[in-house]
C-alpha cells in the first residue's frame, strides 16, 4: 500500500509522519510516537480506552483512519498536563479513587474533559451518558463519576478550567 | 509506640495513580524492545479434531517470517496452566493435560501453531500459509451429554470425559437422616454462567534470550515465582536462568493465576533467539483465555418449621472446557464453600469435573465461592418462601458464631453476619419494601438478599509464604521489596501504608520494588484474597525489623536505651520524653556516612506462613423492577455491607466493593459466553456481543464498610478482592424471585430468559 508524508498536530505540536492509507490513528499513536496511553481495548469502537480528543471531540483513536485527522488538533493524555501541573481532572481521578487498573482512565478522563468542556454543570445522569461508552472493569464507574462531579463543582467555584 | 494511627487507615491515593492519570504507565501490550518481533498463533477452526498433517514450508519461506513452530518443535512436556500444582497439600488432582501447542484440536481456539515475523502484517500472512489439514471429529458442547456413553472423548485417558471425581473432605453428619429430619425440602437444578473475566487489557506476553544465555519474560502474573518455575519444567530450564517481570496490569481478577500466553511466547523467543511479542485481540482473549466454569448444580436443602438447617447437599457436575486447568481447586471452593456458610449439623458436595470442546476455565474473581453462594442463597430463598418465612430471618437463624468452623474449617475468629445482615436490612429498607405492593403496571418490583463468607488466603490447604523486604535510602525513605505485581487493587499501596506507619514515616516515602523475579524474594503470590491479610504480616515483620536497627543507631546518637524510643512523623524520639530526638534521615544517613567504623544498611526481612484464615463477611441487598412485559430487569438500588475488618485505605476498599458489586450485575444479568452448540464457535466474541455493565447500567450503589478487627489480622485486616461480588448476585436473582416468583436457574438473566420463564409460572 502506498505510503505517504503527512502532518499531523499532536498535543500542540506539529508532526511530519510516514503514514499508510489503512493506518489507524491508534497505531500511529501508539507505534510510531510511542504514545501508549491510547488503549487498545477491542479494537471495534465499543471500550473507549483508545479514546482521544480530536479538534476537542471524543474519537475512537481504534476505529479512526490516521490520514483522516490530518491537520486536525489531536489531544492525547500525555498532552494533557501543563508540564508537571495536572489537569484537573487528572489530578480529581487520582484524589478520588477512580483509577485501579488503570487502562480505561486515559479514555475516561478525556471523554470527561470534552464533555466538562461542552457542559460545565454537568448532572451525574449527563456524566454517565457521556461515560456510557467508557468501560471499566475495576471500579464499578461511582468513583469516576464523583471524580467528574468534583472538578465541576470545582470549576463552578472559579478553580482552573 | 502510640495506638493512634498516623498512615493506617487514612484514605490516600492510590499509590500508582498519577502514573496511570498521565498515560506514561506502561502495560505488557505497551512494551516495545529494539527488533522485536511479532508473534502470532494459529488456532483451531474445528471444535475437535486430530491433526493429519501439517506443512508450514510455506509460510517458513515468507519474507520476514523468522520462525513457524508446531507441535513437533515444542517441548513434550504435559503440563497444567495452574501454578496450584505446585502448593497444594494434596496436588494430585491436579491432572496434567495441555502442551506448549496441541497435538490434537479439542476446542475453536486450541493452540496448534505459532510465527514470529518482523511485523504483524507479515505474521498475519505467515498463518495463512500454514497448511493443517485436519481430521474432524463429533465435538460435545455440554457436560451432561459428554459423560454419557458413547459420546466423543476429549481426552483419552478421561472415561466418560469426566477427568476427576470430587468428594468434599470434610462433609460431616448425614444428609439422608437430615433431610428426614426436615419439615420442609427443597431442591432445585441450576447451570451457572460462564462469564469471561474481560480485564480490559487483553492479554499479552513478551520474552526475550538475552546474550548471556538467561530469558526475560515480561507478563501479567499473580505469581511470578510459580510461573517462572512452571516455564522452566516446561522448558527444561533452571529457575535462576528466568527473569519475569510484571509491567502495570490493565485488570487480573484471578486470570493471572493461570500460565497463559508465556509457553507459546517463550518458545518463539528461544527458536528466534530475538524478542518476541505476543498482544491478544479482544476476539482472542474471550476465546483464548480462561473464563469461569460452569457448575450443573443439583442443591437440596431441608428445614425446620422455624428455619433450622437440618441437611444441605450439593452434587456437581463441572464443565471445565477442554483442558483440566483449575477444575480441581475451583470445585473444592465451591463445595467448601457451600456446605460451609451456615451452621448444619448433615452437609455433603461431590462433584465430577468434565471435559468437553469448549473454551478453557480457570480462576476468576470468586473462584467456586461465588458459583456455590449464589445457588445456596437461592434455594435457601425457596425454602423460607415454602415455608413462608423472610428469607432474612431464615438465614439469621443459621449463620455462625465465632468459634464455629468456617468454610476452611479452621474456627472463625469472629462473626459479624448477623450484625451486618441487621444492618444493611436497615440501609435498604428491608421490611417497608418487603410490604409494598408488587406490581406496578407492567412491573413488579421485587427485593432480595445473599449473604457470604470467604477467605483470606488459602491457608490451610495451599503453601502460602509471603515475604517482604525493606531497605532505607540515606534520605530516610524506604524501599519495600515485594514479589506482587498491582492488578489495580492497590495492594502495593496497601502494604506502603502499612510499612510507613510502623517506621513513623509517611506514606509518600515508601517507594515500590515489585514484580521482578530478580530484586524480590520468593513469595507464593497473590491469590483467594490473602494478599493484605498475608504479606501485611510480612511487611510489618519487616519494617520491624528495620524499626529495630534504626533504633539502635538513634539510642546511641541520643545516649538512651533503644527499648525507650518512639517514632513518629519521620523522627525517631524518646518516648517518655518527646523533646528529646532525632530526625529519621539523620539516622539513614549517618548510618552509611560516617567514619565510626560502623556502616549499618538499616533494612529488615519479614517471612509470613498464615496459620489463620479469618474470613471477610457480607451482606447484600438488591432492589429491582422487572417489566414483565420486556423481560427486563432494572436494578434500583443495591447496598452492600462488606466486613473487612481494618480498612487499611477505605477508598481502596470502596473501590474494591463498587467495582465488584458491577461485576455481579455483568454475571446476573448482562454477561452471556455464548458458544454456538453446532460449531462450537465463540459468538459473544467482543464487547458488542459480550455486554459488560457499562456506567448507564449502574443502578444506586451503596457500599458500606464494615470493621470488626480480625483478631489474627495485620492492624486487623481481612482478604477483600473475591468477596466483593459474591453475595451480590444471590441478591439480585433473589430479588427477580421476589418480584415475579422465578428462580433463575441459568443465569444471566436476560430478557429472553425472563420473559420465558414468566411464560411457564403463568
Amino acid at each position: 500500500m502506498k505510503k505517504e508524508i503527512v502532518t499531523f498536530v499532536i498535543n500542540g505540536q506539529a508532526r511530519d509522519l510516514i503514514v499508510s492509507p489503512n493506518m489507524t490513528l491508534a497505531e500511529l499513536l501508539r507505534e510510531q510516537l510511542d504514545l501508549t496511553g491510547a488503549k487498545k481495548g477491542c479494537e471495534i469502537g465499543e471500550c473507549g480506552s483508545c479514546t482521544v480528543l480530536v479538534d476537542g471531540k471524543p474519537t475512537l483513536s481504534c476505529s479512526t483512519l490516521a490520514i483522516a485527522v490530518r491537520d486536525k488538533a489531536i489531544l492525547t493524555i500525555e498532552g494533557l498536563a501543563q508540564g508537571t501541573q495536572l489537569h484537573p481532572l487528572q489530578q480529581a481521578f487520582i484524589d478520588h479513587g477512580a483509577i485501579q487498573c488503570g487502562f480505561c482512565t486515559p479514555g475516561a478522563i478525556l471523554t470527561a474533559k470534552a464533555m466538562l468542556d461542552e457542559n460545565p454543570n454537568p448532572t451525574r445522569q449527563d456524566v454517565k451518558e457521556a461515560l456510557g461508552g467508557n468501560l471499566c472493569r475495576c471500579t464499578g464507574y461511582v468513583k469516576i463519576i464523583d471524580a467528574v462531579m468534583a472538578v465541576a463543582e470545582g470549576m463552578r467555584q472559579g478553580g482552573a478550567k | 509506640m502510640s495506638q493512634e494511627l498516623s498512615v493506617v487507615g487514612k484514605r490516600l491515593p492510590k499509590w500508582d495513580a498519577s502514573v496511570k492519570a498521565t498515560g506514561a504507565a506502561k502495560y505488557t501490550s505497551d512494551l516495545k524492545l529494539p527488533g522485536m518481533l511479532v508473534g502470532k498463533i494459529l488456532t483451531s477452526p474445528h471444535p475437535h479434531a486430530r491433526i493429519v498433517r501439517i506443512d508450514a514450508s510455506e509460510a517458513e519461506k515468507l519474507p520476514g517470517v523468522k520462525a513457524v513452530i508446531t507441535f513437533g518443535d515444542v517441548p513434550k512436556t504435559i503440563f497444567n496452566p495452574n501454578k496450584l500444582g505446585l502448593i497444594l497439600r494434596h496436588p494430585e488432582g491436579e491432572v496434567k493435560d495441555m502442551y506448549v501447542l496441541s497435538d490434537k484440536a479439542r476446542f475453536v481456539g486450541d493452540r496448534i501453531a505459532a510465527v514470529a515475523a518482523i511485523d504483524e502484517a507479515t505474521a498475519e500472512e505467515a498463518l495463512k500459509l500454514i497448511e493443517v489439514e485436519y481430521e474432524v471429529m463429533p465435538a460435545v458442547f455440554d457436560a451432561m451429554k459428554a459423560m454419557k456413553p458413547g459420546a466423543p472423548k476429549v481426552h483419552d485417558f478421561a472415561e466418560n470425559n469426566i477427568a476427576l471425581h470430587k468428594q468434599f473432605p470434610v462433609s460431616w453428619g448425614d444428609v439422608e437422616k437430615g433431610f428426614k429430619e426436615a419439615d420442609c425440602v427443597v431442591e432445585e437444578n441450576f447451570r451457572t454462567a460462564r462469564n469471561h473475566i474481560s480485564q480490559l487489557e487483553p492479554c499479552a506476553c513478551v520474552a526475550s534470550l538475552g546474550p548471556e544465555g538467561r530469558l526475560t519474560i515480561w507478563s501479567p502474573s499473580q505469581h511470578i515465582f510459580l510461573h517462572r518455575r512452571k516455564i522452566a519444567e516446561i522448558f527444561g530450564m533452571q529457575e535462576g536462568m528466568i527473569k519475569w517481570v510484571t509491567p502495570h496490569i490493565g485488570g487480573a481478577f484471578g486470570k493471572y493465576g493461570s500460565l497463559s500466553l508465556e509457553p507459546v511466547t517463550v518458545a518463539l523467543a528461544l527458536k528466534t533467539g530475538k524478542p518476541v511479542k505476543i498482544a491478544y485481540s479482544r476476539e482472542q482473549d474471550l476465546v483464548g483465555t480462561e473464563l469461569r466454569q460452569r457448575y450443573i448444580s443439583s442443591v437440596k436443602v431441608g428445614a425446620k418449621k422455624d428455619g433450622t438447617l437440618t441437611a444441605v447437599r450439593e452434587n456437581l457436575i463441572v464443565d471445565g472446557g477442554a483442558y483440566f486447568s483449575h477444575n480441581s481447586s475451583t470445585t473444592d471452593v465451591n463445595m467448601g464453600s457451600f456446605v460451609g456458610l451456615y451452621r448444619c449439623p448433615n452437609v455433603d458436595a461431590h462433584a465430577d469435573c468434565v471435559y468437553t470442546n469448549l473454551p478453557v476455565t480457570g480462576g476468576v474473581r470468586g473462584y467456586g465461592d461465588s458459583e456455590a453462594t449464589c445457588v445456596l442463597e437461592q434455594t435457601i430463598d425457596k425454602a423460607a418462601k415454602e415455608m413462608g418465612m423472610d428469607p432474612l430471618e431464615m438465614r439469621l437463624k443459621n449463620v455462625k458464631k465465632p468459634g464455629e468452623p468456617s468454610q476452611t474449617g479452621l474456627p472463625l475468629e469472629t462473626c459479624s453476619l448477623e450484625a451486618i445482615i441487621k444492618l444493611g436490612a436497615e440501609r435498604i429498607g428491608w421490611k417497608e419494601k418487603k410490604q409494598r405492593p408488587r406490581q406496578e403496571g407492567t412491573k413488579k418490583r421485587g427485593i432480595g438478599m445473599g449473604i457470604m463468607m470467604d477467605v483470606s488466603g488459602a491457608q490451610p490447604f495451599n503453601l502460602q509464604i509471603r515475604n517482604a523486604f525493606i531497605k532505607f535510602n540515606e534520605d530516610g525513605s524506604i524501599n519495600l521489596s515485594t514479589c506482587i505485581a498491582d492488578m489495580g487493587q492497590n495492594l502495593l499501596g496497601t502494604m506502603a501504608q502499612m510499612a510507613a506507619e510502623v517506621l513513623g514515616l509517611n506514606y509518600e516515602d515508601v517507594h515500590m520494588v515489585s514484580g521482578d523475579t530478580d530484586s524480590t524474594m520468593f513469595d507464593t503470590g497473590q491469590h483467594a484474597s490473602g494478599g493484605c491479610y498475608q504479606l501485611g504480616h510480612a511487611v510489618i515483620q519487616a519494617a520491624e525489623e528495620a524499626r529495630g536497627q534504626l533504633f539502635e543507631r538513634a539510642a546511641r546518637k541520643l545516649g538512651v536505651g533503644a527499648a525507650e524510643l518512639s517514632v513518629k512523623n519521620r523522627t525517631v524520639y524518646v518516648t517518655s520524653d518527646p523533646e528529646k530526638s532525632i530526625p529519621i534521615a539523620d539516622v539513614a544517613k549517618g548510618a552509611t556516612y560516617n567514619f565510626e567504623g560502623e556502616h549499618l544498611d538499616i533494612s529488615g526481612k519479614g517471612s509470613f506462613s498464615p496459620t489463620h484464615n479469618p474470613p471477610p463477611f457480607a451482606a447484600a441487598f438488591a432492589d429491582v423492577e422487572v417489566d414483565v412485559e420486556t423481560g427486563e430487569v432494572k436494578i434500583k438500588k443495591i447496598v452492600y455491607v462488606f466486613d473487612c475488618g481494618k480498612a487499611i485505605n477505605p477508598t481502596t476498599v470502596e473501590g474494591q466493593l463498587q467495582g465488584g458489586v458491577v461485576q455481579a450485575i455483568g454475571y446476573a444479568l448482562t454477561e452471556d459466553y455464548v458458544v454456538d452448540t453446532e460449531s462450537g464457535t465463540l459468538q459473544s466474541d467482543n464487547f458488542n456481543t459480550y455486554k459488560l455493565p457499562s456506567a448507564l447500567d449502574m443502578p444506586e450503589i451503596e457500599v458500606v464498610i464494615y470493621e470488626e478487627a480480625a483478631p489474627s489480622g495485620p492492624f486487623g485486616a481481612r482478604g477483600v478482592g473475591h468477596g466483593t461480588m459474591i453475595a451480590v448476585t444471590p441478591a439480585i436473582l433473589n430479588a427477580i424471585y421476589d418480584a415475579t416468583g422465578i428462580i433463575v436457574t441459568e443465569a444471566p438473566a436476560t430478557p429472553e430468559r425472563i420473559l420465558a420463564a414468566l411464560k411457564k409460572v403463568v
